[in-house]
């Protein structure tokens, strides 16, 4: 389990990038009344997804604007075309962790 | 003893007294209407001088850009504000195949990206806010002599004094911005630039020569005709508080008090919120500089910032018109007006009205510019004749051809 951060830290509107323990990079989305978690570096190129923004439930990147799911991390739009990993979060006394 | 106002010089001829260096005699047309000439004033002036190109306001977040087309300068210029709050200005130039990076939908393109980055939409090539080149689809494929490190945007000069943003294109070295301003900047710095936050724009296309638009302006010796309408002997024609600053230039426009104009809906417009230079105002916004002696005919500060704006102030009120050169024939001008953001519906109401005298009062000015322009093609006339109230227009004359020939 990795704490990822206190769940009213997300804002609505943008995505927020949160480092874990191990160094590793997450984007976390608050969507529609749920909490949503991938990684960081899109599939595409070096850019950070916590950068770009959510539409319909989809991260686009700010590169490219290729998306992905933020659920499944499947790609929606090119130039994306491999999946990003994605994470279901738990929220535990106003924590959001996942599991990795 | 002598009172001040007995020792300010008010007779006829007293700006060619004060600059006796202007000269008296006509000028010639051909500045005006010779391509060759204005080749000249893009190398010499637009390719080489600081140009007023945005508000700091424009970019207002990391990752916001405007894009400013030049065609005075043969470019366009992207200006972003990065992640370590720097503005900075770029050619909108593509490392690539030369595409232009952010695709533009006019004279002036806006946009944000939070990444602080920009993307060509031809390959996908991506540029950071400080210019390096920092994705590149498909880079294997390039071939070993590519360096990335070396394909960045290329960058333009670009500072900022008193909220607004200048770049110039110049590759060599160039005199620091507050050098070229000077006293420019002295006379204006202490005014609140920013605290006007709410405003209108006009702009056109007009078939004449910069120089032709910028002039007429300059002066207000044509208010009383041209004028006659919208401001029926509002302003005075000779001009005040004539001061020369380098290349720059600045007077002061005065009221005729007594022919305010008081009508039943600009009276209780004028009560709620001044947004017309056609009426009185108090000192609240000016800095010591403008209207020193605080004269209640004191109508608003007419300046030129060379090469091609003009830059106007009054109580709570700040405007420029620029003059942007498309070719020796064509120019866009546009107008800017900024107030304090109205806090009521009233306020609002006035400043509506106001912006539609002034839209009138443009209108007018600009109707002349065309006609003049078409009547200096016939070749008819070689020179103009500038009287002494006309002093801004006879120093831009000289400073251009000073730069021009220089
Ligand atoms: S880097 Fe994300 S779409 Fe290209
Ligand atoms: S021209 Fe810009 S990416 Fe090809
Ligand atoms: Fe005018």
């Amino acid at each position: 389990m990795f704490t990822l951060c206190p769940a009213e830290q997300v804002p609505a509107d943008e995505p927020l990038r949160v480092v874990l323990d191990d160094g590793h990079a997450v984007a976390v989305y608050s969507w529609n009344g749920a909490y949503y978690c991938t990684d960081d570096l899109c599939t595409h190129g070096e850019a950070s997804l916590a950068e770009g923004y959510v539409e319909n439930g989809e991260i686009f990147c700010p590169f490219h604007m290729g998306s992905f799911c933020i659920s499944t991390g499947e790609p929606r739009a090119a130039p994306c075309s491999v999946p990003i990993r994605s994470y279901s979060v738990i929220e535990q006394d106003g924590q959001l962790l996942i599991e990795r | 003893m002598a009172t001040q106002a007995e020792q300010i010089d008010k007779a006829p001829g007293r700006w060619a007294r004060k600059y006796p260096e202007l000269g008296q005699e006509p000028l010639p047309v051909t500045p005006y209407i010779d391509p060759e000439y204005y080749e000249k004033e893009k190398a010499r002036i637009f390719k080489k001088q600081w140009l007023y190109v945005a508000l700091e306001r424009e970019v207002p977040e990391v990752g916001s850009y405007k894009v400013r087309r030049l065609d005075c300068a043969d470019t366009s210029v992207i200006i972003i504000r990065g992640k370590d709050n720097v503005i900075r200005a770029f050619h909108n130039a593509c490392s690539h195949r030369g595409n232009t990076v952010v695709t533009e939908t006019g004279q002036e393109t806006y946009g944000r990206n939070r990444a602080g980055v920009v993307t060509c939409r031809f390959h996908g090539w991506v540029y950071d806010a400080k210019g390096a080149l920092v994705n590149v689809p498909q880079e294997e494929r390039f071939y070993s002599c590519f360096d990335k490190a070396e394909n960045g945007l290329t960058e333009v000069h670009c500072d900022t004094w008193a909220g607004f943003i200048f770049v110039n294109v110049d590759a060599g070295p160039v005199q620091p911005l507050n050098e070229f301003l000077g006293g420019y900047a002295d006379h204006f710095g202490g005014f609140d630039f920013a605290a006007c936050d709410y405003g209108f724009t006009y702009h056109t296309t007009l078939n004449c020569n910069w120089k032709v638009a910028s002039d007429a302006f300059a002066e207000a010796y044509h208010v009383d005709t041209i004028h006659a309408g919208s401001f029926p002997n509002v302003f005075e024609g000779p001009i005040e508080d004539v001061q020369l600053f380098g290349p720059h230039r600045t007077c002061s426009v005065r009221l005729q008090v007594d022919n305010l104009p008081q009508t039943p809906i600009g009276d209780l417009a004028n009560q709620r919120s001044r947004g017309s230079l056609a009426a009185q105002g108090n000192a609240s916004s000016l800095p010591p500089t403008l209207n020193p002696n605080r004269e209640a005919d004191w109508a608003f500060e007419l300046s030129v910032l060379f090469p091609s704006v003009l830059l106007h102030v009054s109580e709570g009120i700040w405007f420029t018109h620029q003059f942007w050169p498309i070719s020796h024939d064509k120019t866009l001008w546009e107008g800017k007006y900024y107030l304090n953001k109205p806090r009521t519906h009233s306020e609002l109401w006035g400043f509506e009205r106001a912006m539609v005298l002034q839209r009138n009062a443009w209108l007018e000015d600009t109707a002349t510019m065309e006609d003049t322009y078409r009547a200096m093609l016939s070749g008819a006339k070689k020179v103009q004749h500038l009287q002494d109230e006309e002093i801004l227009i006879r120093h831009n004359c000289k400073v251009v051809d000073d730069y021009v020939h220089g």
